[in-house]
């Protein structure tokens, strides 16, 4: 067991492989329907950006309200591809992700000067901007929607229902929390933390507040632009400016703060989870607003590090306890 | 010279906080700083280490590079370290996270090295880690490498910021106030860790402290500023019996003729 952490600890590609694998089989033994397919789908879509959220918000404190409509830029860059190119995922994923970075670098300029709450106005502004843009945009398709975005064929197998579709958003997810997982766990996720804590005192270690600030966003912006374009391509491939309200980006909050904000798995649990309460509670619909605004309150007052903090919190307690302990005798 | 300031000057309003200071240290020395409150320490290292930009017609040379407005960030890249009276921890961080995060300028991989995780990152980060590990226990903050900063109590926090401003392998290490705050016991016993870091790393050091026994026994040199000006310099034992010092410290001395004009304005 110990031999075999080792082997993580220096290839921790090789973890995300095993989960892969996992993943792969989940479908054919669990799921009954295809609704399950679409739920995964989802949860996976929203992984991405959580982890991406998790960047800016929880590493480099910055804090960002505008991230949905990096979302719908992610989205509508696909979208309109597929729309005047016809282009697939494959074409449209990676210029999603490059569209989006470059959004993320206007949505970043603003942090170099504004902090908290001025910063979270002038981002949620942003973000409302775009989505009002788009609504009111003919070339958008204003509010009529895109539909019938295409799915990707491989090999002559159309990937067009939502339990095949469940194969190509797996991968894209697993790419992007391994990519957030390398970058966090190197000098970058330290560097995004201390420009949190301390902007001050990081400079004075050496580290470029402003390369790191700028970085944080547009490092995020790509992790929704990768979400925003699966999610485009999602069957049945419809996307509509009412998918990226201040309601979409509340939830979003709510993942990354009820995860674990600064954990490095907080996006990623707090995904899983805000996702399928987020379904169940569809029959609440005028409630889910309050309800998520209450999690991040309360998940805020009683346990400010999230589900992440909270359980790496006993064990660390515990490992002191018996340190100190052993010292003892 | 390590270190050097010409006409080195900082108005703040109306107020001189530095008034042309020239200053110079040699490679290898200890320094110190003394005055009163708000004679200008602070805003000195502040001034030096690029917090504040300073007016112009000053200039400041470290290691032979022009500093005067670089931002603090690329100072601090060419060796100056410094640590805050306020501290600066980074509180919601773990402790070997916040030494690590000292570290960064020695960091050698490159950021896409980083973003696809290749094995010679997770390698050096192990590298950085167990070098990390070594300096903690050096100053004795090993057991607690995994606690938030925050867990810590006062004399351990000041051990932490010292040795995070260590961890990048300083060739100047300025120390505003370290030893703040401390009972006798635990000042002798920072500035024994202080003294026995300057050797493995051969530092220079300058040192902001109120507490003179701390000043009198370990700098080689000590500056006095009052009122944004230097008006002293020497060995410990000059400058204790420097008039212009005791003054700045207890008051002027007046004979009688003065003292009954002062009083009668």
């Amino acid at each position: 067991m110990e031999k075999f952490k080792n082997i993580i600890r220096q290839y921790p590609f090789l973890g995300f492989i095993i989960a892969y694998l996992i993943l792969l089989a989940v479908p054919s033994i669990f799921f009954t329907d295809l609704y399950q397919s679409h739920l995964s789908s989802l949860i996976f879509i929203n992984i991405i950006v959580a982890a991406g959220l998790n960047i800016v918000k929880g590493y480099c404190g910055q804090v960002t309200v505008g991230h949905v409509g990096l979302y719908a830029v992610g989205s509508y860059t696909a979208g309109c591809m597929f729309m005047y190119l016809g282009s697939d995922l494959w074409v449209t994923l990676p210029a999603a992700i490059v569209v989006t970075g470059l959004f993320g670098i206007a949505f970043g300029i603003p942090s170099f000067r504004l902090e908290g709450p001025y910063l979270a106005l002038a981002t949620l502004g942003g973000g409302e901007a775009i989505r009002l843009f788009i609504e009111n945009g003919e070339f958008f398709g204003s509010t009529y929607g895109i539909s019938s975005i295409s799915q990707p064929v491989i090999f002559g197998i159309p990937f067009d229902t939502p339990d095949k579709y469940y194969y190509i958003s797996l991968p894209v997810m697993i790419i992007a929390v391994y990519f957030s997982y390398s970058i966090l766990k190197s000098s970058i996720g330290r560097a995004f933390m201390s420009v949190r804590e301390d902007p001050i005192s990081a400079a004075a270690s050496g580290i470029d507040i402003k390369k790191y600030k700028i970085l944080a966003f547009i490092l995020s912006a790509m992790f929704a632009g990768a979400a925003g374009a699966v999610y485009a391509h999602l069957p049945p491939g419809y996307i509509h400016p009412n998918n990226y309200t201040v309601i979409e980006m509340v939830t979003f909050l709510a993942m990354v703060v009820f995860g674990g904000l600064g954990h490095i798995w907080g996006g990623i649990i707090g995904a899983i989870i805000i996702t399928i309460v987020y379904d169940l509670t569809r029959p609440l619909y005028e409630y889910q607003l309050f309800i998520f605004g209450l999690t991040i309150v309360l998940t805020i007052l009683f346990m400010p590090k999230g589900i992440g903090g909270f359980i790496d919190k006993i064990f660390i307690d515990k490992r002191f306890k018996e340190k100190k302990v052993e010292e003892g005798k | 010279m390590l270190l050097k300031t010409k006409n080195l000057m900082k108005a703040f309003g109306g107020l001189k906080a530095i008034d042309k200071v020239d200053f110079e240290l040699p490679s290898g020395e200890i320094r110190g700083i003394i005055g009163p409150n708000g004679s200008g320490k602070s805003t000195f290292f502040n001034l030096v280490s690029g917090v504040y930009d300073p007016d112009p017609g000053s200039y400041i040379e470290f290691n032979g590079h022009d500093i005067t407005n670089e931002p603090p960030h690329k100072i601090g890249a060419l060796g100056l370290s410094r640590t805050f009276q306020l501290l600066r921890l980074y509180q919601d961080m773990s402790v070997i996270n916040n030494v690590m995060s000292g570290y960064h300028t020695r960091v050698k991989y490159k950021f896409f090295e980083a973003v696809i995780g290749r094995k010679k990152i997770w390698d050096q980060e192990k590298e950085i880690k167990d070098e990390m590990m070594e300096l903690l226990s050096f100053v004795g903050l090993a057991d607690y490498a995994e606690l938030n900063a925050s867990e810590l109590s006062g004399g351990q926090r000041r051990l932490l910021v010292l040795a995070r401003a260590i961890a990048m392998k300083p060739k100047l290490l300025m120390l505003d106030e370290p030893a703040a705050g401390l009972s006798p016991v635990n000042v002798d016993n920072l500035m024994k860790i202080i003294m026995q870091l300057k050797d493995k790393y051969g530092l220079t050091l300058i040192i902001i402290e109120h507490i003179l026994k701390v000043v009198m026994d370990t700098c080689n040199i000590v500056t006095v500023l009052d009122h944004g000006q230097k008006i002293a310099e020497g060995t410990p034992n000059q400058v204790k019996d420097d008039n212009a010092v005791i003054e700045a410290y207890l008051g002027k001395k007046m004979n009688d003729e003065e003292m009954r004009k002062a009083l009668a304005v």
